[in-house]
């Protein structure tokens, strides 16, 4: 439990810090594109450490809401999928898909949607990361 | 609306139809019978932004544009009557406050997104009327 609240939480707020502000400098200068990619593998294995941890508490008996723990869990892996969501506008994916609308996103207009999403998923993750931090302590 | 604005709107409404899927789907399985009303709002809601969520993404405008104005409309019926009439919520739902649990974004988020899809239709229907004529019709 402390390894949760002493290391991996924290972990997990700083990161999710980092790539808020990689996501706001990039929205206001897109040329800062590169801070949200090296920002997102980053927050991909800081939420991969926190799933482990918790998946570790669980089994060593932690006496918490198991369902709501493993719901905001889940919640905290799926939001993942929304980071650089800009590779869909690529020339490449709009070529892939039989949509003929599917617009093409130009690299400025690539950096600014990975930035917006990786603001507001960086929110996202910290409120998730939060609500299991509460969870937990509520079954110590 | 360009991309970038509804992009950002897709993600905004994906996540919170991420957020109120969980939190309904948890209470509707596990404690439908306490409180039925708010957390079948809950999940109205929540169903809703996995429309508008889609919708956007498809460019259904008309969708968007009607999911939106309900969304708006779900947010202030269901926070006045939290205030107004207390009693008839046993326990809160996305929407309770205006949507307070989650910084008020289902109240700002419906405006948003109302404001860019009018404009983008009127946008449309500009463009799409016929230019006016620069001679006499004989």
């Amino acid at each position: 439990m402390a390894v949760y609240t002493g290391v991996v939480f924290p972990l997990v707020l700083v990161v999710c810090a980092a790539l808020a502000l990689a996501g706001a400098a990039t929205l206001a200068f897109p040329r800062l594109h590169r801070a949200v990619q090296w920002a997102v593998p980053v927050t991909i294995g800081a939420v991969a450490l926190q799933a482990v941890t918790v998946i570790v508490l669980l089994f060593s008996g932690a006496d918490v809401d198991l369902i709501l723990t493993l719901g905001y869990l889940i919640a905290s892996v799926a939001l993942l999928a929304l980071l650089g969501i800009g590779r869909l506008g690529t020339p490449e994916a709009a070529a892939a898909d039989p949509d003929p609308n599917r617009p093409v996103l130009s690299p400025v207009q690539i950096a600014r949607v990975d930035a917006a999403s990786a603001l507001i998923v960086a929110v996202a993750i910290a409120v998730v990361s939060w609500r299991i931090l509460v969870i937990l302590e509520s079954g110590a | 609306m360009n991309y970038v604005a509804r992009i950002a709107l897709i993600v905004a409404y994906a996540v919170l139809a991420l957020a109120a899927l969980g939190r309904s789907s948890y209470q509707i399985s596990t404690k439908l019978a306490e409180a039925p009303v708010p957390y079948l709002v809950s999940g109205v809601s929540a169903a809703l932004y996995l429309v508008i969520a889609i919708a956007l993404w498809k460019r259904w405008a008309g969708v968007a544009l009607v999911g939106t104005a309900i969304e708006l409309a779900g947010v202030l019926v269901v926070g006045t009557l939290g205030y107004v009439e207390p009693t008839w919520w046993a326990d809160e739902t996305v929407w309770t406050g205006y949507g307070s649990a989650y910084g008020w974004v289902p109240l700002v988020l419906p405006i948003v997104a109302l404001v860019m899809l009018v404009r983008e239709r009127r946008a449309v229907l500009s463009s799409s009327e016929p230019a006016p004529s620069s001679g006499d019709a004989r």
